[in-house]
């Protein structure tokens, strides 16, 4: 029933994808450098970021040290202790980073005009391509976030909602959108929903895939039925189009 | 009809609680249940991963070797008390749904039952919606499957029933989201307010949005 991708759309999609070029930052760069000191020390930082990304997607975050981190970033640990409190300081910074750069390409392809249908099919667009570009990122934003405890867990409802108020502007475009108080978490709940199972199944190269349903999904609460078939059928032609 | 489940002795929210009047034969199956009511009061105040054993056993006022006969880990006691949680929201919706006049009736009485009991249980409702799909999103996905599954019988055979096009495992999605959210914001209280947009969610695929909107609002 939920739409699965057929065997070509896979094969026409994965192989040609690149993760986005903000993403190429947390590839955990390699050899040694000849750099001034501050930029060391930058480049120690978003060396430790990328490793607990790297090491948690791949370990989990709860069994990750310290010293793990340490070793995949090639830093020491006076230097781990002059960035961040401990683990979860580090694990919280990078989901912050990370969290910060999906939400301005999301709000980038939100805020190009368009009609607000439009608007959000391309809004969510960025958001599957982003998932679907770096399983480990994906892993770790989504699952290993909800592993961490209180704060983590705080600041991701957070986001969460930040993320679900964006939509809510959809009440001022569609006239006959219901007055339900959370109609914005509705719509947006089926995307994160889908984004999530897919994530913990590991199967995010599907994502971009499915665009046309979730285009459908997310609207349908705003706009009705046959609007959102509508719109349905625009990002199948969207999607093709590459 | 929460305070009914109580005292018929199911699931305990408050380890330890006991009635004044404990019946003399209270065996390993009230122990059990207790260590498990532990456990999740455990895991919403610290998460799974925080919780240990130690705490578990102090909460539910029993000895670790005690904890041992009945569990073999933690892990075995978290799904255990994910598995009986579980259990008693399928009755209670199964319950609540016989004998309604329609499919849409008896989700919106099913729907009713459950947030009831999810607002009564806010330890094991975080166990079960939060917990749970980080650690194993099996027994969710399991349940999530049953119940479109009933649902879709019950709707097959409903004549003028427009089926939409919103997928019904993605509606599951949507409700569990919301009371999720609802849940960790600490509002679990106030999870029966949501009823009208959780009967919207639930009736979109199998009635579609104007049918199902109009039955989330009626009686409004």
């Amino acid at each position: 029933m939920t739409a699965s991708p057929s065997e070509s759309g896979r094969a026409r999609r994965s192989p040609e994808r690149e993760p986005p070029e903000d993403l190429h930052l947390w590839k955990l760069p390699r050899g040694r450098h000849g750099l001034p000191r501050e930029v060391v020390a930058q480049s120690q930082r978003e060396r430790l970021l990328a490793a607990v990304v790297r090491v948690s997607a791949a370990q989990g975050y709860q069994a990750t040290s310290v010293a793990d981190v340490l070793g995949a970033a090639g830093v020491g640990r006076e230097s781990f202790y002059k960035h961040f409190k401990d683990k979860e300081d580090c694990f919280i910074a990078a989901n912050d980073a990370l969290l910060g750069a999906l939400e301005e390409r999301v709000t980038e392809a939100y805020e190009t005009p368009g009609s607000w249908p439009d608007r959000v099919r391309n809004g969510l667009a960025v958001t599957l391509e982003w998932f679907a570009a770096d399983p480990d990122i994906a892993r770790v934003m989504m699952i290993e976030m909800g592993t961490v405890g209180p704060i983590a867990s705080d600041r991701f409802r957070v986001t969460f909602r930040r993320f679900i108020a964006l939509l809510d502007d959809g009440r001022e475009f569609i006239e006959s959108a219901p007055d339900l108080p959370n109609l914005a978490s509705i719509a947006g709940g089926a995307v994160f929903a889908r984004v999530y199972e897919e994530v913990a199944l590991g199967s995010v190269a599907e994502l971009p895939n499915l665009l046309p349903q979730l285009t459908f999904e997310l609207l349908l609460p705003y706009i009705g039925e046959d609007a959102a078939r509508e719109e349905q059928r625009k990002a199948t032609k969207e999607m093709n189009k590459f | 009809m929460v305070a009914m489940r109580h005292e018929s002795g199911s699931i305990r929210e408050e380890p330890g609680v006991l009635a004044p009047s404990v019946p003399w034969d209270i065996g390993a199956q009230s122990q059990r249940q207790r260590i498990l009511g532990a456990m999740a009061k455990s895991c919403a105040d610290k998460s799974f991963p925080r919780a240990t054993i130690a705490d578990i056993v102090e909460r539910a006022h029993i000895s670790r070797a005690t904890f041992y006969k009945h569990f073999e880990n933690k892990r075995e006691c978290f799904d255990a008390a994910v598995e009986a949680f579980l259990a008693e929201l399928a009755a209670t919706a199964v319950e609540a749904h016989s004998g309604a006049d329609s499919p849409a009736e008896a989700l919106r009485g099913a729907i009713a039952a459950v947030l009831d009991l999810l607002a009564a249980r806010p330890a094991y409702a975080k166990l079960a919606l939060i917990e749970t799909p980080v650690i194993d999103p099996a027994p969710i996905g399991g349940y999530r499957d049953a119940v479109v599954e009933a649902l879709e019988a019950d709707w097959k055979s409903e004549k003028g029933s427009k089926r939409s096009g919103a997928d019904a495992r993605i509606a599951f999605g949507r409700a569990q989201v919301l009371v999720a959210d609802h849940l960790a914001a600490g509002r679990a209280k106030e999870l029966p307010v949501l009823l009208p947009e959780l009967v919207y969610i639930a009736l979109l695929p199998f009635a579609g949005h104007d049918d199902a909107l109009k039955h989330a609002t009626q009686g409004r």
